[in-house]
Order: C-alpha cells, then structure tokens, then sequence
C-alpha cells in the first residue's frame, strides 16, 4: 500500500471487503468501487459499475468524484496486496 | 481525506478476473469532471414507481389528455401583461362572435324580446354583453339564446381562469421580489461575517505566533489559545467550502478573492504557529483534529477541484491555499 491508501485507510470503520460482498452488492447504490489504477488498466479490465480515481489524482479529484465523507467505498487495485 | 468507511478489496482486479467475475471495459461512463451524487440519505435516489402494466397504460391515456394541466402551464409562463392583453382580446374576439350568432336563425342576443341585428348598435351591445359575462357581472339586461348560450358559457370558464392568473401573477411577483431580497440581504450579511470572522482568526493566530517566539508566556496557555482558534477557524472554512462548492448564489469575485486571501493569510500564520509549536510538546488531541479537518477542507479548494471556473485572480488564491493544506496535514 502506498502512502495515500495508508492516509485513506487511516479512519475510523476501516476494513477489508471480500469479493463476495462485492459480488453481492454490485447494484447496491449505497456502495462506491473506486479502482486506484491507472486509466489505462481500467479501460482493460474493472468491476462493473467501478469509477476510477487513479492513485495519482486521488487528492485532486476524490474531493468532487466523492463529495459524501460518509458513503461505503471499496478499494482496489492490481492484485492481492 | 475523511471518508469514513473505506474498505479494501485485498484481491484486487487480478483476483477478481481469475475467479470468473464479469467485468467491464473501457473508459469511466461518466464525464471526468461529473461528480457523482453522494449516495447518501441527504440525496436519495429518485425512486421510479413500479405500476401494473393495465393501470399504467391508463395513465398514459390520461397524461395524455392532460391538455387541462398543459393549459395551465401555458398560462402560467405569459407574463402578466400579456396575459391582460389576451384577456381583453378575448373578450373582443367573443363580442364578434354574439354578434355573428344573430345572423343564425333563432340564435344571438335579445334585449326585451327583440332581436339584435347587424346593425352597428348591435355590435356595441354585443361587447358589452361580452364583458359582462367575461367579468361574471351577469346585469341580464341582454339575454343570449341558442348557439350564443354556449359561447357565453365558454367564455365566463375562460376568462375567469384568465383573469385569475392575471391576479395571481401579480401578486406573487412581488412575493418574490421580496424573497429574493431577503436572501440577497442574508448573503451578503454571511459573506462579510466571514470575512470578519477570519481577519479574527489570523490576529488571534498572529497573537499565538508572537507568544511562541516570545517564550516568556507558559505554552500552555499559548497552545490552547491556538486551539480554540483552530476550532474556530476550521468553523469558518467549511463556510467557505459549502460556498465554493454549492455555488446557487456565487459571490461577486472582489468578495471571494477577498474572502479567499484572508483565508491563504490565516492559513499561512496557522502553518507557522504549527511549525513554532516549542519541540516536545505535543499535540493535544483537539489542534490535531481540528488541523486535520483545516487540511482536509483546505485541500479541497484549488482552482481545477472547485465545481465553477473563476477568474485567473482567484484560482491564483485558491491554488495557494491548496498548497497549504498539503503542508499542514
């Protein structure tokens, strides 16, 4: 884990997130996917419904990408870390 | 940055595509600079109405006879000069009509049982009867019979529901003169008190820098002088975020640069207070929390993550403060 997701991580209900709760609740609007990879491997492949927020621009744009400090996020990136 | 409930999928895409899991291609489907709608109970999602496939398609029928509703909506967006134009059009135009109507057999308008010719005293009464039904006088001194019946009927709904919009948008014109002045009036009342409130903060946190140098009053007191000043100050940047970000009325752009340079200025006399805190002396939990929350917010504001283009002299500011709360945090 890069600095950022250790600063990101560093909250209160921090967790980990299972791939079946993410199958389970791909439509479940109440949860966000954010891949942290770069834009040219989430064009080749990403959850449905994922936004991309690549680690680089985490700072500049999670602020308006996700305004709400409350809202579910699930994490990942390129494999098992 | 905040978020409260960030959870990390350990596998990753490399493990979510080997276990078989559909996945997408391509780019975001949404445009970069969209935000996404906070998914929250604050703003929750428009709820579509499921209805049974019978009752729905009646509905359809009924939408679609709902010229009633699209009359209104028409009327609604006249203004109100045009509205009174149409009325008194309509009236006229309805006079003609009396007036015509005497030409069909048993039909027009009588005044003591006799007839009312082509005549040109016939036309003047026809526009007098005309506006004594239009305005529901109703004297009854000229009678209408056969087609002209009908005609005086459908003329009293129409103008009167004219007429009452005509009234209505008057008076809800000044209705929101007024709202708009109130607000208008509050605004400006919240944008100087902010600017007040932060020319508070910075001399506070002046006060704090001095002292610190100055060594000779305890740091304790110094500290949590800083720290209700933090407070304070995180307090008044939200404000100042909430107004960048939920731009429905923006301020003029000599407030906001003002507003955005005593916020740079305070924030630049907060990072060297922070860097004057004596060594060993550690944070209390509150300045930590509260110079989080400062960095958090602060870091939100430059000129490419704030929702509305401004002007080069205030992204200049923004940047600045941008710059800032990278440095605290």
């Amino acid at each position: 884990m890069t600095p950022e997701v250790a600063q990101i991580s560093d909250e209160p209900q921090v967790g980990d997130i299972s791939r079946e709760e993410i199958v389970r609740r791909l439509n479940d609007p109440k949860l966000t996917i954010v891949d942290v990879l770069p834009h040219e491997s989430f064009e080749a492949a990403h959850i449905p419904g994922a936004i991309n927020i690549p680690m680089a621009e985490i700072e500049e744009r999670a602020g308006t990408l996700l305004p709400d400090p409350a809202a579910e996020i699930a994490l990942y990136c390129a494999k098992f870390t | 940055m905040g978020y409260l409930k960030v959870r990390h999928y350990h596998g990753g895409i490399e493990d979510w595509t080997q276990s078989g899991s559909p996945f997408q291609t391509g780019s975001m489907p949404l445009p970069i600079a969209a935000p996404i709608v906070p998914k929250s109970a604050a703003a929750p999602a428009p709820t579509e109405v499921v209805r049974a496939p019978a009752l729905s398609r009646l509905t359809e029928i009924v939408h679609q006879w709902q010229w009633g509703s699209r009359l209104v909506e028409l009327i609604d967006r006249q203004s109100t000069s045009r509205l009174f134009m149409v009325w008194i059009a309509l009236t006229i135009f309805f006079g003609m009509g009396y007036w015509a109507a005497g030409l069909v057999h048993h039909s027009g308008l009588y005044e003591e049982g006799r007839r009312l010719d082509g005549s040109l005293h016939g036309l003047i009464s026809a526009l007098y009867f005309s506006f004594v039904t239009v305005t529901s006088v109703g004297y009854g001194d000229i009678l209408p019979r056969g087609i002209a019946r009908v005609m005086a009927v459908a003329e009293a709904i129409t103008g009167l529901l004219i007429f009452g919009a005509v009234i209505s948008k008057f008076v809800s014109r000044r209705q929101d003169q007024a709202v708009a002045e109130i607000h208008r009036i509050t605004f400006e009342e919240r944008l100087d008190r902010i600017q007040t409130n932060l020319l508070m903060v910075l001399s506070e946190l002046q006060w704090v820098s001095m002292m610190f140098a100055d060594k000779k009053t305890p740091v304790e007191r110094v500290s949590a002088r800083l720290e209700s000043t933090a407070l304070v100050f995180a307090g008044e940047l939200r404000t100042v975020h909430y107004l960048l970000y939920r731009p429905q009325q923006a301020p003029e752009e000599p407030v906001l640069a003002g507003i955005l340079a005593g916020l740079a200025s305070a924030l630049n006399t907060l990072e060297d207070c922070l860097r004057a805190v004596p060594d060993g002396y550690a944070r209390s939990p509150v300045l930590a929390h509260a110079v989080k929350t400062l960095s958090h917010l602060a870091g939100d504001i430059c000129a490419t993550c704030v929702p509305t283009v401004y002007a080069p002299t205030l992204t200049v500011w923004m940047d600045e403060i941008h710059d800032i709360a990278g440095r605290i945090a």
